[in-house]
């Protein structure tokens, strides 16, 4: 792992400002993302979990200046990426791209595939026109597609391929580092399987990093690098995938990793599972101290209060949880 | 590195043509016989209005006192009127000023709501709240009500301008009292015409700038004008073409409502409204001076209908199931 990190994430923040009530009159706030540091290192898949509605793709959105971020920083080659307006963000937009969950909705149904992919080439200025087609052949020949289908309409081909058509747009800005938002959680199983392979193969050949938000830990388990857990829009655990599979430490983790099953039914039958009880709070007004007291099995009185520090257990271990320090210490 | 072996015969083969969504559609209305019949009567409406002069065989203001009020014969197809004067060809001239009015009414309209609607959408906050506002206001009064009062208050007044203007400068331009009635008809038809667009397109509008391709658009660096361009208004228009069809024939039954009440293109210029007011006076004697315009008038309205709602279906082949 290199030392120096590829982007570096420093206590970002995105709140949403809701009107709610008949007329708009009250305003609220959604704390979508609060206070969220990590880095991400060149090369590894760096993969995001939690409940839906916990600000993983938000986190997504707001490192990609898609959406504007309430404070924090970004820094990608040593500029604050957050800070830039559209115009100047542009040059790194080439950097740094993105793959959707949906694949029925990721393609602009008026232009073929062929113009999808090719767009960015010509607008970033990579090729020049008379260079397009090949270019465009070899994309998609890097997704698995043949060259014929430039010519198609996206309403004529399935979800897997879209997606890969979706790949293949991402590619064409030749870029470091892509968000992959869901990006198979809306596909069939066994397409889930060869869109995960294809992500694994064009990472090797182009070097490319991930930032892979899912809520599939066996999915997860199978591609990461590093895996960060989080809840209510604050990280929870961030550590190595062996690190955090073996060994989670925060409780909400371990209730995560106890709802997997074993495919040996032998050790199903003997799977400890830790079942957590009520709702996740409503991110409008969320708990005070520790954002997961309300359904921790281990909860203190001082988690009501104080909010736990994010704080390096072991190196590369991260974690917030006050209870995490005195299992160690005593 | 290999790349792994999919299987992609499941959904296009090999020798179909591609197939873009606009020819997809077109095939699609040509399949729907109404509208197909609808597009056909609007082509030859269309012809008749730029063709006219060719096509009749008396001056539209002719008279031939001689001749009043005939019933339909080979000389006279659809007869003659109480001047004498040949009702098919002014009910060709008036098809030309059904047309003018309702292309030059729903191009202002179209131009004022797209680009009032785009914006209101694309940008959200204060200025979509004011162009909401005014929308709301123009659709609350009765339309016929605002036309009225728009020309009965504004005529007077601009005309007495454009008479004084002559009086100073001999430019025998505001002489021309046509330009007048042109510009308040047109004007307060748009005026009341222009709201739905509007809405049309905001909602839509609002409907596509947070679908993922245009996030996607965005990721890619791609500017405003591109997104705009490229991905908002061509997945945008599909509505606006069944709206505008159906709002030439709604252009056009207005137009003649207004003539019909007066307040609309001024006899002796031919409009279907205005013959069908004459006609009324007279349909127990004459009942050909009714029947001829109110049948063209029907018919125009019937054929845009049928193919605004072929439109509807041909391009939103999933409502329409």
């Amino acid at each position: 792992m290199a030392a120096e990190p590829l982007i570096k994430v420093e206590n970002l923040v995105k709140h949403f400002v809701v009107r709610l009530g008949a007329f708009g009159e009250r305003g609220a706030t959604v704390y979508a993302v609060d206070d969220v540091s990590f880095d991400i290192f060149a090369g590894e898949t760096l993969s995001l979990v939690g409940e839906s509605g916990c600000g993983k793709s938000t986190t997504g959105f707001t490192l990609l200046n898609l959406q504007k971020a309430t404070s924090g920083k970004v820094i990608f080659q040593g500029e604050n990426i957050v800070s830039l307006d559209e115009k100047r963000m542009r040059p790194y937009r080439r950097e740094l791209q993105i793959v959707f969950q949906d694949p029925y909705s990721t393609l602009n149904p008026r232009m073929t595939i062929g113009e999808v992919v090719g767009e960015p080439i010509l607008f970033h200025k990579l090729a020049t026109k008379a260079e397009l087609p090949e270019c465009v052949s070899r994309l998609l020949a890097d997704v698995g597609l043949p060259a014929r289908f430039a010519q198609r309409y996206p309403h004529e081909l399935s979800g897997g391929q879209r997606q890969r058509v979706a790949i293949a747009r991402a590619l064409a800005c030749q870029p470091k580092f892509i968000v992959c938002d869901e990006a198979i959680s809306a596909l069939d199983v066994s397409v889930q399987a060869q869109i995960i392979n294809l992500l694994l193969d064009l990472q090797e050949k182009y070097g490319l990093t991930y930032l892979f938000i899912a809520h599939d830990l066996a999915v997860v388990r199978h591609i990461s690098t590093r895996v960060g857990v989080m809840y209510l829009g604050r990280m929870a655990e961030l550590a190595t995938r062996e690190q955090l599979f073996s060994n989670p430490l925060h409780p909400y983790t371990r209730a995560l990793l106890s709802a997997v099953p074993e495919a040996d039914p032998e050790l199903e039958k003997t799977r400890q599972r830790q079942i957590l009880t009520g709702d996740v709070p409503s991110p409008l007004a969320p708990p005070a101290g520790c954002r997961f007291h309300t359904r921790c099995p281990i909860a203190m009185d001082k988690c009501k209060a104080v909010v736990p520090e994010w704080r390096e257990v072991v190196p590369g271990h991260h974690v917030s949880c006050h209870a995490v320090g005195m299992e160690t210490a005593g | 590195m290999t790349m792994t072996p999919v299987n992609l015969s499941s959904t296009v083969a090999d020798d179909e043509p591609p197939v873009s969504l606009w020819r997809d559609a077109w095939h699609r209305l040509l399949r729907n016989k109404l509208a197909v019949a609808g597009l056909a009567v609007v082509i030859l409406l269309a012809f008749v209005a730029v063709f006219g002069p060719w096509l009749t065989p008396y001056d539209f203001l002719t008279q031939d006192l001689s001749a009043r009020n005939q019933a339909p014969s080979l000389a006279h197809l659809f007869g003659t009127d109480d001047l004498g004067r040949d009702v098919f060809s002014r009910v060709v001239y008036g098809t030309r000023t059904a047309f003018v009015v309702a292309i030059v009414v729903t191009a202002i309209a179209v131009v004022i709501g797209v680009t009032l609607g785009a914006m209101a959408g694309f940008f959200g906050g204060m200025f979509d709240r004011v162009v909401m506002w005014f929308t709301d206001m123009t659709m609350s009064v009765p339309n016929l009500l605002l036309v009225v009062v728009i020309n009965a208050s504004l005529k007077t007044p601009i005309t007495a301008w454009m008479e004084a203007r002559y009086q100073a400068t001999l430019n025998p331009f505001y002489r021309e009292t046509i330009w007048v009635d042109f510009l308040l008809v047109f004007g307060s038809m748009a005026l009341i015409s222009w709201p739905p667009y509007a809405r049309l397109v905001r909602a839509q509008v609002l409907s596509i700038r947070g679908r993922p391709y245009v996030t996607a658009a965005r990721a890619l660096g791609l500017t405003n004008r591109l997104i705009l361009m490229r991905y908002i208004v061509p997945n945008a228009i599909g509505p606006l073409i069944v709206s505008v069809s159906a709002g030439l024939g709604t252009a056009m039954v207005l137009e003649s409502a207004f003539s019909f009440l007066g307040v609309g293109v001024n006899p002796p210029t031919p409009s279907w409204g205005n013959m069908i007011s004459d006609g009324l006076r007279v349909w127990q004697h004459y009942p050909h001076l009714l029947a001829a315009p109110a049948a063209v008038l029907g018919l125009a309205t019937v054929a845009f209908s049928f193919l605004g709602d072929g439109l509807n279906d041909a391009l939103n082949p999933r409502g329409s199931k």
